[in-house]
């Protein structure tokens, strides 16, 4: 019975916590999205440009590693046994990539353009702990281009 | 081609609904599944029950209480109980089990039926015990309990859900627990009713054997004084609340016009092996 509550009680907590966390990233995301809005990150391997005046290229690189609530990983077990879209993981890698996105191009700085991104996706402490709730890590990068104006 | 720096206006990778509800639809579609297999297993487990030989059961017995038996002790009490039982068992309820009573050193006030015609005796029993009929009514009890096969009905469902839930989920999973507590609340509510039949079996070889049944509610009037069930406690007793039990004992002593006579004391040596 004490078992059974205590797992309520994870349940619940994930999922209040689990939101407000999610909801405040999202904030932070749509904030900070805004205010690099000037920075282009494309996935093209070239820009049209002269190399004379190419000022600087240089690697790139952002990761965000983000982790799987209690309420979230519950949810995930039981679509395992019916199958279906996996909902309550999409919010965490779509955070997981902006967020890795964002801490890109604050690495460039006053680059003018960051070319050939990528983004990468791997898991993390699942090995390691298999009871334990799951993490992921996405990783963007790409050549930041300073070019003359 | 020119950049136009905006941000895009809604979030195609994420999509919008509402977990609680996903997650209630889930739970509600796995507890219907659950039901079903359980409902199965329960009539599975009725059909195999009475087919599984005594033999087998002595074998399967062996497996859980090697254990249980090492730690035997209190062997001079122990031997009392003993020829009690085999007492009740040569004169009135006569089972095919060769039953072995193993005394287990706790608080407390309890006995429990094992696969195989073992019988645990919790020292806690013995030492709260006033009369022979009392323990005598103890040990009819866990007779009654196998004369109907309980032990191995209980065991038998839980086992197969078991299987089926570490076979589906793996050992370690959340859900296999939360299942598992759930169906053991159900599991409980189901033995009630077999704690109630045992009762009467008991009553009946008491009555057998003594010729009365003085004594047969003294044991359920000790731990309704003792337990104090709490707020869940209706649901979560295994054995029905010690105050029900006793009226359901008094209405057949009543109604099948049982006499009740005077209470066999325990042998005078019993107090001395306590200390």
């Amino acid at each position: 019975m004490n078992n059974f509550l205590f797992f309520l009680t994870l349940i619940a907590m994930g999922y209040v916590v689990g939101t407000l966390v999610e909801k405040r990233h999202y904030r932070s995301i749509h904030e900070r999205e805004k205010k690099f809005l000037y920075l282009p990150a494309v996935t093209m391997k070239t820009v049209n440009h002269p190399d004379q005046k190419v000022m600087s290229a240089e690697l790139v690189c952002g990761s965000a590693v983000i982790s799987i609530d209690y309420f979230k990983r519950l949810l995930a077990s039981l679509r395992n046994i019916f199958g279906g879209t996996v909902k309550s993981y999409e919010s965490l890698i779509d955070r997981a990539r902006r967020e890795a996105l964002i801490r890109m191009k604050e690495m460039a700085g006053d680059a003018t353009v960051i070319v050939n991104v990528r983004i990468e996706t791997s898991t993390i402490g699942r090995n390691a702990n298999k009871k334990g709730v799951g993490c992921l890590e996405a990783m963007a990068y790409g050549t930041a281009l300073t070019l003359e104006k | 081609m020119k950049y136009t720096p905006r941000q895009p206006g809604s979030n195609v990778n994420v999509t919008p609904t509402s977990p609680l509800r996903e997650f209630f639809l889930l739970t509600a579609g796995l507890l219907g599944m659950v039901i079903v297999i359980y409902m199965v297993l329960g009539l599975a487990v009725d059909l195999i029950v009475p087919r599984i030989s005594t033999d087998l059961e002595n074998k399967m017995g062996g497996l859980f209480v090697g254990s249980i038996a090492a730690k035997d002790s209190d062997s001079k009490r122990g031997t009392h109980v003993r020829s009690l039982l085999e007492d009740l068992q040569d004169r009135c309820a006569q089972l095919p089990y060769l039953f072995k009573v193993h005394i287990c050193q706790s608080p407390t006030m309890n006995a429990a039926a094992l696969p195989g015609g073992h019988i645990i005796v919790y020292t806690g029993l013995l030492d709260k015990v006033a009369s022979e009929n009392e323990l005598a009514f103890v040990l009819a009890h866990e007779m009654g309990h196998f004369a109907h096969r309980d032990h191995l009905r209980g065991m038998g469902r839980a086992f197969v859900f078991i299987t089926i839930s570490t076979l589906l989920l793996g050992t370690d999973s959340s859900i296999s627990k939360m299942l598992a507590n759930g169906l053991n609340l159900t599991e409980m509510s189901f033995s009630r009713k077999q704690e109630t039949r045992a009762d009467e079996f008991a009553l009946e070889t008491l009555y057998c054997d003594y010729g009365h049944v003085g004594g047969a509610t003294d044991f359920f009037k000790k731990i309704s004084k003792a337990e104090d069930p709490g707020t869940f406690g209706h649901y979560f007793a295994s054995h029905p609340e010690s105050r029900q039990r006793i009226s359901h004992l008094e209405n057949i002593i009543r109604s099948r016009k049982f006499k009740l006579g005077k209470r066999k004391p325990l042998p005078e040596t019993w107090r001395q092996l306590k200390d």
